[in-house]
């Protein structure tokens, strides 16, 4: 049927027309001793490390001032190679009018002399000589932190370290700068103590947060390092997703977008130094002690969700509870893995829901366009964070949809997303449900992102036409008659040998 | 008027057609209510593969469904019975996965996004409603009467007989087998009825899928020689028969023999001989009845005789011979235990041990097929008092099923069929008779007379009829209201017996909401995510097919139990002292021993209360260093509390399960609430393992076996030594404190 069917209606139907804005992520060729060209200085850099997750958020503040004599626009950020992966959700904004949008960003390829790869930040306008501007970088750093001692008994605290340069890295000059860390309690026990950089203690410490700095670096060649380690209590989960598949179905005939992911987790904690006990964690469960294992998942829904599901390869995780919104109010979707993920421990596992699709389906009036917004990601909503290396996100249109777009929602602040071309993006086909030409299916890949990309919102638009709707009934028509036409033709032929 | 037009719509050719649709109605309904009572664990737990074998074949049917046919056919698992691994693809019944296999691409094919898994565990429901078709096709083989056809796909639907062994999820060898035999035999009864080689050929084809399907094929492949045996002693023989038994045996040998796992057993096995014996014997008689057509009756009589003779000694010298130079087998020692039910106890007890293979108590009868099992002689009387061909079918499957059934629980499903079609003959001619409201009229009754007084045969039998409308109403009534109480107690039985999935357990919360407890999935998942891809799992066979299809590891020994020695190894690392198990655990490179213990939740199937099978059957391969005896107390009780037998408490089973067990209570108050009493203050040592796992409920405990010593010392004496050192830690810190 299938065959008939694509062989008919497939002549009817105009082939999926590639959509103009699906890119996939490239870098930039730079020669192999390649350097920076120094036109920048840096007047002033404050950097905000935040260590309360499960990850490292950063946030730079730098005065940057042309000192070419040419306006320039390529500004110049620099990561290790081995890090340079591992950062997530990169963005730059003008920090004295962030509602404009974030400034673009391309990557470079790895200069294999210097070990280092770069972000250029392409300024909206070039900089004038001698002008100023302060832009606003921020990141997260996925998996940088250790956690000291790498095994600890099931009930003991857990430390993280974390290691960074009291310099902060850049390619040009810095005159002052200064490292503001927060760390998520005050039980810090090790952290190291400069001495010659500046005058008076370093780091100042008040709370919860120290202060590396200010250093006059004016003298400093860019590029100098000054490790500093800290060592921090962090009794909670460091929960890593090494992939989270999203899939986004949308059904124009049911009226629904289904959603599901699938999350292979990995808990990067302390591992266990002796195995498992199920008596210490059964008292420790009893009160509520801080532990670095997963207890248990939080996962807010929107709201109308319906029909949750938690399953994984072998059936329903009979653990998990569903609080529904009342129309209004978030849902909450309490997710109990069937054992408590330990530092070291697995974990994969599917949820999955539906929404009316009118809340985020809306046609262009006089046309056959359709605009869809759905959160970029979702996923669970915990204190201590959640990290995902690897997110692979499809948005199933109906069958028949083309010309397809999509953009991310940019607001005022940071939607914890990169840029628009560092997300691959190809359109495919996929076939369920009787489908004869498949779903037009988009499909974004992102590397390295955070729960903080939870506000993220994504806009696609298609055109569908009122032919690609009734094709599928048309189809199972076309299909059914077939059927019925053949029995009857089998069933009229005569085949008895002898004659009645 | 409305009379009249009713007549319209039941008499005539509309009549005809409008009982034709009324009866497909009633029969889709029937299969509907018979795949919908099969759904109570879906609905009440989740769509989920139950208890153990379907694990297997759920795991097979994935590998085929991801391997294609070929690579399964081909399939060397070296996944299961770790070291000897297991040639999968020629020792399985392929038929169940092959269904299924062809549903899901047949299903994919139509792009309908289904998963494999809802395909097996819907599989048994799905043919539970075609064997109830094919139970209305082979009784109405057998009664003229309308009723009895839809009685028996009714009673075949929904009796807990069945319902057993086809629940959703169920995903059994069982599943289509009990709709093949049904159909076979009704192909067969065609065949017999009509002489026709088609209806031959078709049963065979159905016998053939049948033999790829279940192991229980050899009841088939005797059934239908012994009725054919049976008329040829009644002096039926006629070229119906001839045609329908050769065609079927010579077309269904040859495609019995297409099964690997099967393959020449049809001509090497004692227990398909009575099929070639009956074939030959059809032969002789053949060629006798051609003969008689040309001899005078007294040289016949005399060639007859001396060629039965001469025929008989010949086919049982040559029997007796190839028997014994080994050319057939002899009969299997599952065979010996359905004649004697004490023979598996002694010489085979890995048999004896399953629960499925113990004789059936007598309530299971009335608990799976209530009222029918008392209509079911009854039914067996019509037959006698027609007893055509057909007839004596279902008398002498009747017959052996009876036998089997009080045998071996687990044949029980073998004779639900013949049951259902005896009570639906049964109940059909006393529905016939008492719910006519006419009475017999005088002109009918006349008209008897009138024959009566022709025939000398019509005298024996007077036209009887029943007047009293009370006794029509009272009859009815009561037949009636035993259908409903069929109807409730199958409901019952199969919602409260037959649904669980046994690999989550359900129980109620003090409010009344139901609890899952889901220990095994819990434990099962964490091998799966949590130990290396290889990690050989070490557990008593039962959980063999369970832990290879949820924790995907290879096992030593599951529930195929071909390898009666590797289950006695298993059994003595169970039950012997950790000295002597831990050698046998480094040889077999177990890295996880999994034990079942319900002490805490009060679960009886733990293996605690398997562990005098584990010994028995360690046992009887290694008598001199194994023995039941030790594990008793000197007044002969099974102790597991203080007084407890020296060997009983250093096996490694008990110490496994109640290792750590007693820190979870009081000092001297930790209870074992499946055996119900008080255990030792003292928690047992262990000193190779190391407890890995301990599920929420303390149902599945995992234990890592330990490397061998960095410094070489013993274990123990590392143990010791560590526990030297925190002792004095202890201590240490302690004067701190003070």
């Amino acid at each position: 049927m299938r065959f008939f069917t694509a062989t008919v209606l497939g002549l009817l139907v105009p082939s999926l027309a590639a959509a103009s804005n699906l890119s996939s992520a490239t870098q930039l060729a730079v020669p192999a001793d390649f350097k920076p060209p120094q036109v920048f200085k840096n007047t002033n850099l404050v950097r905000n490390t935040n260590l309360e997750k499960g990850y490292v958020r950063e946030t730079i503040n730098v005065v940057v001032e042309n000192i070419d004599k040419q306006s320039q626009s390529d500004y110049y950020i620099p990561f290790p190679v081995d890090v340079f992966d591992r950062v997530g959700g990169f963005e730059v904004r003008d920090k004295k009018s962030t509602d404009e949008g974030r400034f673009e960003v391309d990557i470079t390829e790895p200069v294999s002399s210097s070990g280092t790869q770069y972000f250029v930040v392409h300024l909206a306008e070039p900089l004038a000589p001698k002008a100023q501007i302060t832009l606003g970088i921020s990141y997260s750093v996925l998996k940088s932190l250790t956690p000291r001692p790498a095994v600890i008994q099931q009930n003991e605290k857990q430390y993280l370290t974390y290691s960074f340069s009291a310099y902060v890295p850049s390619a040009y000059q810095t005159v002052t700068q200064k490292t503001k860390l927060k760390f998520p309690s005050t039980d810090v026990p090790d952290f190291t103590e400069t001495s010659g950089l500046k005058t008076g203690a370093d780091p100042e410490r008040k709370g919860a947060t120290y202060t590396y700095g200010p250093y006059e670096t004016a003298k400093v060649a860019p590029g100098t390092e000054q490790p500093i380690t800290v060592r921090y209590q962090f009794t909670n989960p460091v929960i890593t997703a090494s992939l989270l598949e999203r899939d986004l179905e949308v059904s124009h005939w049911g009226g629904n977008l289904a959603t599901e992911e699938r999350y292979w987790v990995r808990n990067n904690a302390s591992e266990l130094a002796n195995q498992f006990s199920r008596v210490e964690w059964t008292f420790a469960s009893y009160q509520k002690a801080p532990t670095s294992a997963v207890r248990e998942i939080a996962y807010p829904l929107l709201p109308g969700s319906v029909d949750p599901y938690f399953i994984d390869d072998i059936g329903n995780v009979s653990t998990s509870r569903y609080r529904p919104g009342n129309g209004k109010t978030a849902a909450n979707l309490e997710l109990k893995p069937r054992y408590p993920i330990f530092g070291g421990w697995n974990y994969s596992f599917k949820v999955g829901w539906n929404n009316d699709l009118s809340q985020f389906l809306r046609k262009v009036a006089g046309g056959d366009s359709y605009i869809l917004r759905v959160p970029f990601l979702q996923g669970p909503k915990m204190n201590e964070g959640l990290q995902y290396e690897r997110v692979v996100i499809r948005v199933i249109l109906p069958e028949g949809a083309h010309n397809v777009r999509y953009e991310t929602v940019e607001g005022a602040n940071s939607n914890g997303l990169p840029g628009a071309n560092q997300i691959n993006a190809s359109l495919s086909s996929f076939k369920t449900y009787m489908d004869t030409l498949g779903r037009t299916t988009l499909t974004l890949e992102v590397d390295s992102l955070t729960d903080e990309a939870r506000n993220a919102e994504l806009l696609v638009t298609y055109d569908h036409t009122l032919m690609d709707t009734l094709r599928k009934p048309l189809t199972i028509f076309g299909g059914l008659l077939t059927v019925f036409v053949a029995t009857w033709f089998i069933g009229s032929i005569d085949t008895t040998i002898k004659k009645r | 008027m409305a009379k009249s037009s009713l007549d319209l719509l039941l008499k005539g050719s509309s009549g005809q057609n409008t009982r034709g649709l009324l009866r497909i109605v009633i029969l889709l309904t029937i299969a509907a209510a018979a795949v919908a009572s099969r759904l109570f664990s879906v609905i009440r737990f989740e769509s989920i593969i139950h208890e153990f074998d379907p694990w297997f074949n759920f795991r097979a049917t994935k590998y085929l469904v991801e391997n294609g046919f070929y690579s399964f056919w081909d399939w060397f698992d070296d996944r299961t019975w770790h070291p000897l691994g297991r040639v999968t693809g020629g020792t399985l019944y392929p038929g169940l996965m092959v269904t299924s296999g062809v549903i899901y691409h047949i299903l994919r094919f139509l792009t309908i996004p289904v998963d494999i898994r809802n395909v097996c565990v819907l599989l048994a429901p799905g043919f539970s409603g075609l064997t109830a078709l094919a139970m209305y096709l082979l009784t109405c083989e057998m009664s003229t009467s309308p009723s009895a056809g839809l009685l028996a796909a009714a009673f075949m639907g929904i009796t807990p007989g069945y319902i057993s062994r086809s629940v959703a999820g169920s995903y059994d060898n069982e599943a289509i087998a009990i709709f093949l035999l049904v159909f076979t035999f009704y192909l067969w009864i065609k065949a017999v009825k009509n002489g026709s080689i088609m209806w031959g050929a078709l049963a065979a084809l159905f016998y053939g899928y049948m033999v790829s399907a279940w192991g229980g094929y050899v009841f088939i492949t005797n059934l239908i020689p012994l009725h054919v045996f049976v008329l040829l002693c009644m002096g039926r023989y006629s070229s119906r028969t001839y045609i329908a038994y050769t065609t079927w045996y010579a077309l269904g040998t040859l495609g019995s023999m297409q099964i690997p796992f099967v393959g020449f057993l049809p001509i090497r096995n004692s227990d398909h001989m009575a099929a070639l014996g009956v074939f030959g014997l059809l032969q002789l008689v053949a060629f006798a009845e051609f003969v008689r057509g040309f001899l005078p009756g007294k040289q016949f009589q005399k060639l007859l005789t001396s060629m039965v003779l001469l025929t008989f000694g010949l086919g049982f010298a040559g029997l007796v011979l190839l028997t014994v130079s080994g050319v057939i087998a002899p009969w299997s020692g599952r065979f010996y235990s359905l004649w004697d039910t004490g023979y598996a106890k002694i010489h085979i007890p890995i048999i004896a041990s399953v629960s499925e293979h113990q004789p059936t108590a007598w309530p299971a009868f009335f608990f799976d097929l209530n009222f029918l099992i008392w209509l079911f002689p009854a039914g067996v009387f019509l037959c006698f008092q027609k007893l055509k061909d057909e007839h004596v079918f279902v008398i002498i499957y009747a017959v052996l099923s009876s036998y089997f059934a009080g045998v071996m629980v687990r044949l029980m499903l073998t004779l639900t069929p013949v049951v259902c079609v005896a009570a639906a003959l049964a109940l059909s001619a006393v529905l016939d008779h008492f719910l006519v409201l006419s009475k017999p009229s005088p002109e009918s009754q006349a008209k008897a007379n009138a024959v009566d007084a022709k025939s000398y045969q019509g005298m024996k039998s007077p036209i009887v009829g029943i007047y009293s409308h009370f006794s029509k109403a009272f009859v009815s009534g009561s037949m009636t209201l035993y259908l409903l109480i069929f109807v409730a107690h199958c409901t019952w039985v199969t919602s409260n017996a037959y649904s669980s999935p046994s690999v989550v357990l359900a129980s109620r919360a003090p409010d009344g909401s139901q609890m899952i407890i889901d220990d095994y999935r819990e434990a099962y998942y964490w091998l799966r995510q949590n130990t290396p891809d290889n990690a050989k799992i070490m557990s008593w066979w039962d959980y063999g097919y369970q832990i290879g299809g949820m924790a995907d590891r290879p096992t030593l020994v599951d529930n195929n139990t071909w390898n009666n020695t590797h289950i006695a190894t298993v059994g003595k690392a169970m039950s012997s002292r950790e000295e002597v198990s831990y050698p046998i655990l480094r040889q077999h490179d177990v890295d996880y021993v999994l034990v079942v213990f319900g002490g805490l939740l009060g679960y009886s199937g733990d293996d605690l209360n398997k562990f005098l099978w584990m010994v028995r059957i360690a046992e009887g391969i290694w008598p001199d260093e194994v023995k039941e005896r030790d594990f008793f107390t000197a007044r002969g009780e099974y102790r597991v509390d203080e007084e407890a037998t020296p060997t009983m408490k250093n096996s490694l089973m008990y110490k496994m399960s109640y290792y750590n067990y007693q820190s979870l209570f009081p000092s001297g108050q930790a209870v074992d609430r499946v055996r119900g009493v008080r255990l030792p203050a003292e928690s047992p040592q262990l000193n190779t393992l190391e407890e890995a796992f301990t599920s929420e409920n303390w149902i599945i405990r995992i234990f890592k076996v330990k490397d061998l010593d960095n410094l070489g010392r013993e274990h123990s004496n590392a143990v010791a030594f560590d526990k030297g050192l925190k002792r004095k830690r202890a201590s240490k810190e302690r004067a701190l404190a003070f």
